[in-house]
């Protein structure tokens, strides 16, 4: 058994996250954005009933953020190329409480947007979904969510268009969603997380949907904060930043 | 930390490591004032590199956000007076 142990850890990791790992490394994710994102809503974790003909692991389901509202900000615009976010959720119920009927009309046009974590049992890596929706529900197209993507997001938009972001049906919702295609994801985690990689790393999962999402997130302007990645983590990597230099 | 001089901006070193089959930069540590982002950083790449698209990480661990100040990931990440960032020649998508 040590042997086969043994072995298993000389073989070079492909990148993918095991299906059992997947909701372990969620619960550690939404934990750590929920920690240190307070400006933004939690990710929740949604169970979902079996429906897979493999049904052998024991909880499937999804992590999903949402109602997170984008203000669209010119200024901001012009500078960076980029947008902030802003929950606007809280806000309203708390100048409204009672009346929930009030037809409200914002200064600003507001796009909401829907993000969700769902596992790819054929790529075995986590894919991003998300849809987005004015305020009083009409989907937006994706010219318009276009608008609201960061600049170089945009670019690639144009660039690749079958190959990036695609409307796709939902895993679990069957309704269509928009999905980042999950295609390269296992070769750039190969690259974030393989000099720590030992299939008996238990930090290693864990840390793996927050290694994940420091790449996603910048393509839909979702930002992870620093304090994310643990200081257990630091520790651990700075033996191997010694050993770079000469 | 940089208790000495609090009026003068911050330079950190960043040394900036191939991975893969990306090409390696005949100078590879340069000085960046601390309050630039880390935009300034990947584009520094893309013009030395001519490429549109790279993968730039640090500690193999994660991507920073272009919008990120360097001192933050300095002082968060880095180590021995400089901050490592590695970059690869893959895209990310498509």
């Amino acid at each position: 058994m040590d042997l086969k142990e043994a072995v298993k850890d000389k073989i070079p990791w492909d990148g993918t996250l095991p299906l059992n790992e997947f909701s372990l490394s969620a619960s550690t994710f939404s934990d750590k954005w929920k920690m240190f994102n307070h400006s933004f809503p939690p990710w929740l974790w949604n169970p979902c009933p079996k429906h897979h003909l493999n049904s052998s692991h024991k909880v499937e389901g999804y992590l999903s953020l949402e109602n997170v509202c984008l203000v669209k900000s010119c200024e901001e615009e012009k500078n960076h190329g980029s947008l902030s976010w802003k929950e606007e959720s809280n806000i309203s119920q708390a100048e409204e409480p009672f009346d929930h009927a009030t037809l409200v009309c914002p200064e600003f046009e507001a796009n909401h947007y829907d993000f969700h974590i769902v596992y790819s049992p054929s790529y075995r890596v986590p894919v991003l979904y998300f849809r987005s929706y004015y305020s009083d529900g009409q989907p937006l197209p994706l010219g318009e969510i276009e608008k609201d993507l960061p600049g170089h997001s945009a670019e690639l938009l144009l660039e690749s268009k079958w190959t990036f972001i695609t409307q796709e049906e939902h895993p679990y919702l069957n309704r269509p969603w928009y999905k980042l295609h999950p295609c390269g994801t296992r070769d750039w985690m190969k690259l974030l997380l393989s000099d720590t990689y030992t299939s008996s790393n238990k930090n290693f999962i864990e840390q793996y949907l927050v290694s994940w999402f420091s790449v996603v997130g910048q393509v839909v302007g979702l930002k992870i904060s620093l304090e994310m990645l643990n200081i257990e983590e630091k520790k651990l990597f700075e033996t191997t930043a010694s050993d770079i230099f000469e | 930390m940089a208790a000495d001089s609090p009026t003068s901006v911050r330079k950190v070193v960043v040394h900036l490591r191939a991975t893969g089959d990306a090409p390696i930069l005949k100078q590879s540590k340069f000085k960046i004032a601390g309050t630039d982002k880390f935009a300034k950083v990947i584009e520094f790449l893309r013009r030395q590199l001519h490429r549109e698209t790279l993968f730039v990480y640090v500690n193999s661990a994660f991507s920073p956000n272009p919008d990120e100040l360097v001192v933050d990931l300095y002082n968060n990440f880095g180590f021995d007076g400089k901050l490592v960032v590695n970059y690869a020649c893959s895209m990310a998508w498509g």
